[in-house]
């Protein structure tokens, strides 16, 4: 599994970090860092983050 | 549910500390018009006024990093109490709001309701939506007229509820009238409402419960279900957080989604060119509503309160202090969207210049929109607040009122003002009461 994130679109609102902390955070800065490549066991989490994007800007990659 | 959408005024007081060259509003008043020159002009000198309440956010760079600064939270969690009101249902209810909590309790609840809110879930609801639509048209009192708020915004507004929680439609008037009642609450007449209020709320808490022990029982393919269903890991929503959650679900979709279609006809009797073009490109529904959401939205600002001292461009902000972000002035600020944020654009030369700026006879409206163009590609504006409190229904209103507003442009041809519209006032959240049109019928 592989994220993608569009930063050209991404408004840093931290949905995603909410739905799956495991695999997004907002940095001090309050900017959007992830880990590009999760555990296959956090699939179910990745899916509920790019749903919840409120600007749709993250792919979950197969 | 924005965050935004459900937020009453804050009530502290400016710092004194606060003092100086800065703008100045007292937006107590009910002349001042958050839709007006003098913002603008505020604007152009300052990315911040002070006001009576605390601060008020004009520009759109500004607004976007503070809507989401770690340092701020969501500031109407107080309202019940700055008004005396600290305990009863109303209290309780108030308390129990996602929008009204912060930090792992807030992310908790966020997570548990997100994935009945999902985009693939409402996906399959748009043909109803567009079916509501042609049916509320269908029943227009008059071919070519309509009091547009109770004969279309107010009744779609409501059965798309009815649509999601799975309630008979013919029960939409409850829902219209118990949200309104509930309204009240946003208001500085909270406490002597507080009776109707409260009836209210206990009317939806009847509705909610109904519909959890429903779906308990016989589980459907639908939001409830997927509400009640919900888990993570070994968490889910209690009965009392599902029956708060959906009576807020009611609440903060109703209001919001009525004014918001009715500031939608207003921004486009404003502009024929673009209800001409909306009605040729449907697939344009979508930009049509990011569009008028940006230069007309219904949540005129997003209140947020600071938890610590801290320092912002510059600017000292002391703990407690209530910060209004105005997000039509951001949603129309050059610096963001060109010079055109607030010119006449190039496009559209049906309405600008038709002196409408002068005739104040639209309370809210009649101001110019800036260059309001639905083929546009723009930045995100902030009509469904942002950050951590990001509007959890936005998916849903955003797909009903963009399958509405292609239909209605292409049924309503050329509409235009049948009479004086009434208004809500025009900060807080805003939107026209009743708004009377006259149009050509097309089938």
């Amino acid at each position: 599994m592989r994220i993608s994130v569009d930063f050209s679109i991404c408004a840093d609102h931290g949905q995603c970090a909410i739905a799956a902390p495991d695999i997004f955070r907002m940095d001090d800065d309050g900017h959007l860092v992830f880990e590009e490549f999760p555990d296959e066991a956090l699939r179910s989490a990745a899916e509920d983050a790019a749903d919840a994007c409120p600007e749709q800007a993250i792919t979950v990659i197969d | 549910m924005t965050s935004s959408a459900l937020t009453p005024p804050g009530q502290s007081r400016v710092d004194p500390a606060l003092v100086n060259s800065a703008p100045y509003f007292d937006i107590a008043d009910p002349d001042f018009r958050i839709k007006s020159e003098q913002v603008y002009a505020a604007r152009d000198r300052c990315w911040y006024a002070r006001t009576n309440y605390g601060l008020a956010v004009l520009r759109y760079d500004e607004m976007s990093r503070l809507l989401k600064h770690p340092r701020l939270r969501q500031g109407s969690a107080a309202w019940p109490a700055h008004n005396g009101v600290t305990e009863g249902p109303f209290a309780a209810w108030w308390a129990s709001w996602v929008l009204n909590k912060e930090g792992e309790e807030h992310h908790r609840l966020r997570r548990l309701m997100n994935p009945a809110f999902s985009p693939r879930l409402i996906g399959g609801l748009v043909p109803r939506f567009q079916a509501l639509a042609n049916e509320l048209i269908d029943g227009f009192r008059e071919p070519g007229r309509a009091e547009f708020m109770s004969e279309f915004a107010a009744p779609y507004a409501a059965r798309v509820i009815a649509i999601m929680l799975g309630l008979p439609e013919a029960e939409w008037p409850v829902i219209a009238a118990e949200s309104a009642a509930i309204g009240l609450a946003m208001g500085i007449t909270l406490r002597t409402e507080l009776p109707r209020i409260e009836e209210a709320l206990a009317n939806l808490y009847g509705y909610a419960d109904d519909l959890i022990a429903a779906r308990r029982r016989h589980p459907r393919e639908d939001f409830v279900t997927e509400l009640v269903k919900a888990r993570d890991e070994d968490d889910k929503l209690s009965d009392d957080e599902l029956r708060d959650g959906l009576v807020l679900l009611i609440f903060g979709g109703f209001d919001t989604t009525r004014n918001q279609l009715g500031l939608a006809m207003e921004t486009f009797l404003d502009h024929p060119d673009q209800w001409r073009l909306l009605a040729e490109r449907p697939d344009l529904g979508g930009r049509a509503v990011e569009e008028v959401m940006r230069v007309n939205p219904t949540v005129t600002w997003v209140t947020r309160e600071a938890l610590a001292d801290f320092t912002f461009e510059g600017l000292d902000i002391a703990a407690g202090t209530t910060v209004h972000l105005f997000s039509q002035s951001a949603g129309t600020d050059p610096r963001a969207f060109g010079p055109g944020g607030l010119d006449t654009g190039g496009l559209d030369t049906g309405s600008l210049d038709t002196g409408s700026l002068d005739t104040g006879s639209l309370d809210t409206g009649g101001l110019d929109t800036g260059s309001f163009d639905i083929t546009a590609e723009r930045k995100p504006h902030y009509g469904f607040g942002g950050g951590a409190h990001h509007c959890l229904g936005h998916f849903v209103a955003r797909s009903d009122m963009s399958e509405a507003l292609p239909l209605l442009a292409r049924r309503l041809v050329a509409p235009r003002l049948d009479g004086e519209p009434a208004w809500l006032p025009d900060s807080g959240n805003t939107g026209p009461v009743t708004l009377p049109i006259a149009f050509s019928p097309a089938p």
